[in-house]
């Protein structure tokens, strides 16, 4: 398909600002996971100047490469570390860049009460109503528990509504990006594209080609990389290849079983414990047939610590 | 046909393929009375507001899954003149703009912000690499016999024999692969039950539709390319090309959604397994076969 002119210049135009914009989103924003999405348009952009080349098979290989890789980056990187910067970011007073990057972020709650979450963590996971609802109106399903059990059990469910960030405890945590050097970077970098700019107006004279490109570019380019090319593909095949076998090593159980870090980490225990008592006599307090109602260790718990009494009494 | 007319006859290709593919799937689901996956009713009456989300990539979602399911609309041949633009790389075009559906979901979960979302979120993407490569070489033997990447091209050079009778592994192949990336009956894990069907649970209104469009749309191309790349595509005796397309597509979305609800549901981390263990080893057996089929020159005009 070919374009007109004007076309032409629209199509380029929107491209280069995605393309820039995006990597200006990049550098800007703290939330990890916007840094990756805008990184991918930015690369997207890029793939529409390609096809605008009439490199069409090079501008899909660029969009399938970096939405998939990007995806499984932006996985990893919020596996290992949540997202806490976005939320920092929202409540923050920025330049006008950061600010309009960080349009639509919501700051983070303040914490309504300082009740332990991780003591009623049984109840945290029922978060099935319906999003409109928020922790008070829950009073009336849970009225089975003591007044002051549903009121805790309601600021859980608002706190575990943040399906990232915010629900953990980053009040600390810096993921500021704003540093001394940015400015003097800001400056570079806008120097460095003024001189590349600068080089390629400023260069004598453009050769030009009366050929057409080829519209068959997958086969031209088949050719080349298992004719020309050959080695240097080949060779990229192997280095992947064995990249894949050393994750595959790497991430494999050990043979000896007591060599630490090799072996699986498995999160359940054989026989679980139940935490001290301490903690829990509240609940303990709680008159015994409402005492059957509550789950996880909290029911262990509160039977053991019933189970005790009864043959204290006695 | 200039752009201006081919929008809005894709888009009429889409919307109608979509509805029937609604049709369809919810029949069965009756039937068979099984977990309905991104196919579960959605509210488009109210819009929900969920409290948490990010204001930019929540309604990004849908729109950039509705934007590929219609992007890969356009390579498909509804009869011999019936298509939105021939592309010389049309197969390739066609894996690559799916993926947008991918994204879509991926930043729609994580935009709505609840954590039944972010968990759609994490699946998809899970799912996606467990998917994209047996894909990839399930279409590549259909590939290597019409020598070329043109969705027309590749059921011209089917005129005398369909593939699905020289090349029967890749197509049990594209079944499997097909239904991850339709993410329907056993690879449903980012709309499953336990999540409140992902995504579908924080939308209403608008993109409650967008999203329904888009998930029966990804089943409607997905079926199609599986009718245009092994059952011949328009080609059939006495009833036009068209209509050819239509029973063929239909017929193939049938059978991967009946296929689909004989085994159990699978999770993310078994599908992961199922691909790299057993999918891509036999696609590459696949494309070994197909090589030595066209050195003997079987398939190939």
């Amino acid at each position: 398909m070919i374009l007109g002119p004007v076309a032409q210049i629209v199509a380029f135009s929107l491209c280069a600002l995605i393309a820039i914009a995006g990597a200006l989103g990049m550098a800007t924003t703290m939330s990890m996971f916007r840094s990756g999405i805008f990184l991918m348009a930015s690369f997207i952009g890029v793939a529409g100047l390609f096809i605008l080349l009439s490199a069409d098979l090079l501008g899909l290989l660029q969009v399938m490469m970096y939405i998939g890789g990007m995806l499984v980056m932006i996985l990893f990187m919020v596996l290992f570390s949540h997202d806490p910067g976005g939320a920092m970011m929202a409540g923050m007073q920025l330049p006008i860049i950061e600010k309009f990057f960080s349009l639509g972020l919501l700051p983070r709650e303040q914490k309504q009460d300082e009740h332990d979450q991780n003591e009623q963590s049984g109840h945290g996971g029922n978060g099935h109503q319906p999003m409109e609802q928020n922790g008070q109106d829950d009073h009336a399903g849970h009225a089975d528990h003591g007044d002051q059990d549903a009121e805790q059990n309601g600021h859980d469910e608002h706190a575990g509504q943040n399906g990232h960030g915010g629900h953990e405890d980053h009040e600390h945590m810096d993921m500021s990006m704003t540093t001394p050097i940015k400015k003097p970077a800001a400056v570079l970098a806008v120097l460095v594209g003024v001189i590349l700019v600068g080089l390629l107006l400023l260069r004598p004279a453009w050769p030009i080609v009366a050929a057409t490109p080829n519209p068959n570019s997958a086969e031209m380019v088949g050719h080349l990389l298992m004719g020309k090319y050959m080695l240097a593909f080949e060779g990229a095949g192997l280095l992947i290849l064995i990249g894949i076998f050393g994750a595959v090593f790497l991430a494999r159980a050990g043979h000896f079983p007591d060599e630490r870090g090799r072996e699986a980490r498995v999160a359940v225990d054989a026989q679980p414990t139940a935490p001290e008592a301490p903690a829990l006599q509240p609940v303990a307090d709680a008159d015994p047939p409402d005492a059957a109602e509550l789950v996880g260790v909290t029911e262990i718990q509160t039977r053991r610590n019933l189970e005790k009494d009864g043959r204290g009494e006695q | 046909m200039g752009v201006v007319l081919q929008m809005p006859v894709v888009l009429a290709a889409l919307l109608g393929g979509a509805l029937l593919t609604l049709l369809l799937e919810r029949t069965l689901l009756q039937r068979t009375q099984t977990e309905p996956g991104p196919a579960a009713a959605v509210d488009y009456r109210h819009a929900v507001d969920p409290p948490n989300a990010d204001r930019w990539l929540y309604p990004a979602g849908p729109v950039l899954a509705l934007l590929g399911v219609a992007l890969a609309t356009v390579v498909i041949p509804f009869g011999p003149n019936l298509i939105g633009e021939d592309l010389g790389i049309g197969v390739f075009y066609f894996i690559v703009v799916v993926d947008f559906v991918v994204l879509g979901i991926a930043l729609g979960g994580w935009g709505a912000n609840t954590p039944d979302a972010v968990e759609a979120c994490y699946r998809i993407v899970a799912q996606l690499v467990a998917y994209v490569i047996p894909l990839g070489l399930a279409l590549v033997g259909a590939i290597m016999m019409a020598e070329s990447l043109s969705t027309v091209a590749i059921v011209e050079a089917q005129t005398g024999l369909w593939y699905i009778v020289l090349q029967p592994i890749g197509f049990v192949l594209y079944l499997i692969t097909g239904l991850m990336q339709a993410y329907r009956a056993p690879f449903l894990e980012p709309f499953a039950a336990s999540i409140q069907q992902g995504v579908l649970h924080t939308s209403g209104g608008w993109q409650a539709m967008a999203w329904r469009l888009a998930l029966s749309g990804v089943l409607f191309v997905v079926a199609a390319m599986g009718a245009v790349l092994f059952l011949g595509g328009w080609q059939g005796p006495l009833l036009p090309g068209p209509v050819w397309m239509l029973l063929k597509t239909y017929g193939l979305m049938a059978l991967m959604l009946w296929l689909g609800t004989r085994v159990r549901l699978r999770s993310t981390a078994q599908m992961l397994a199922l691909s790299w263990k057993v999918l891509i080893p036999v696609g590459l057996v696949n494309v070994l076969i197909v090589g030595m089929l066209i050195l003997l020159g079987v398939g190939t005009a």
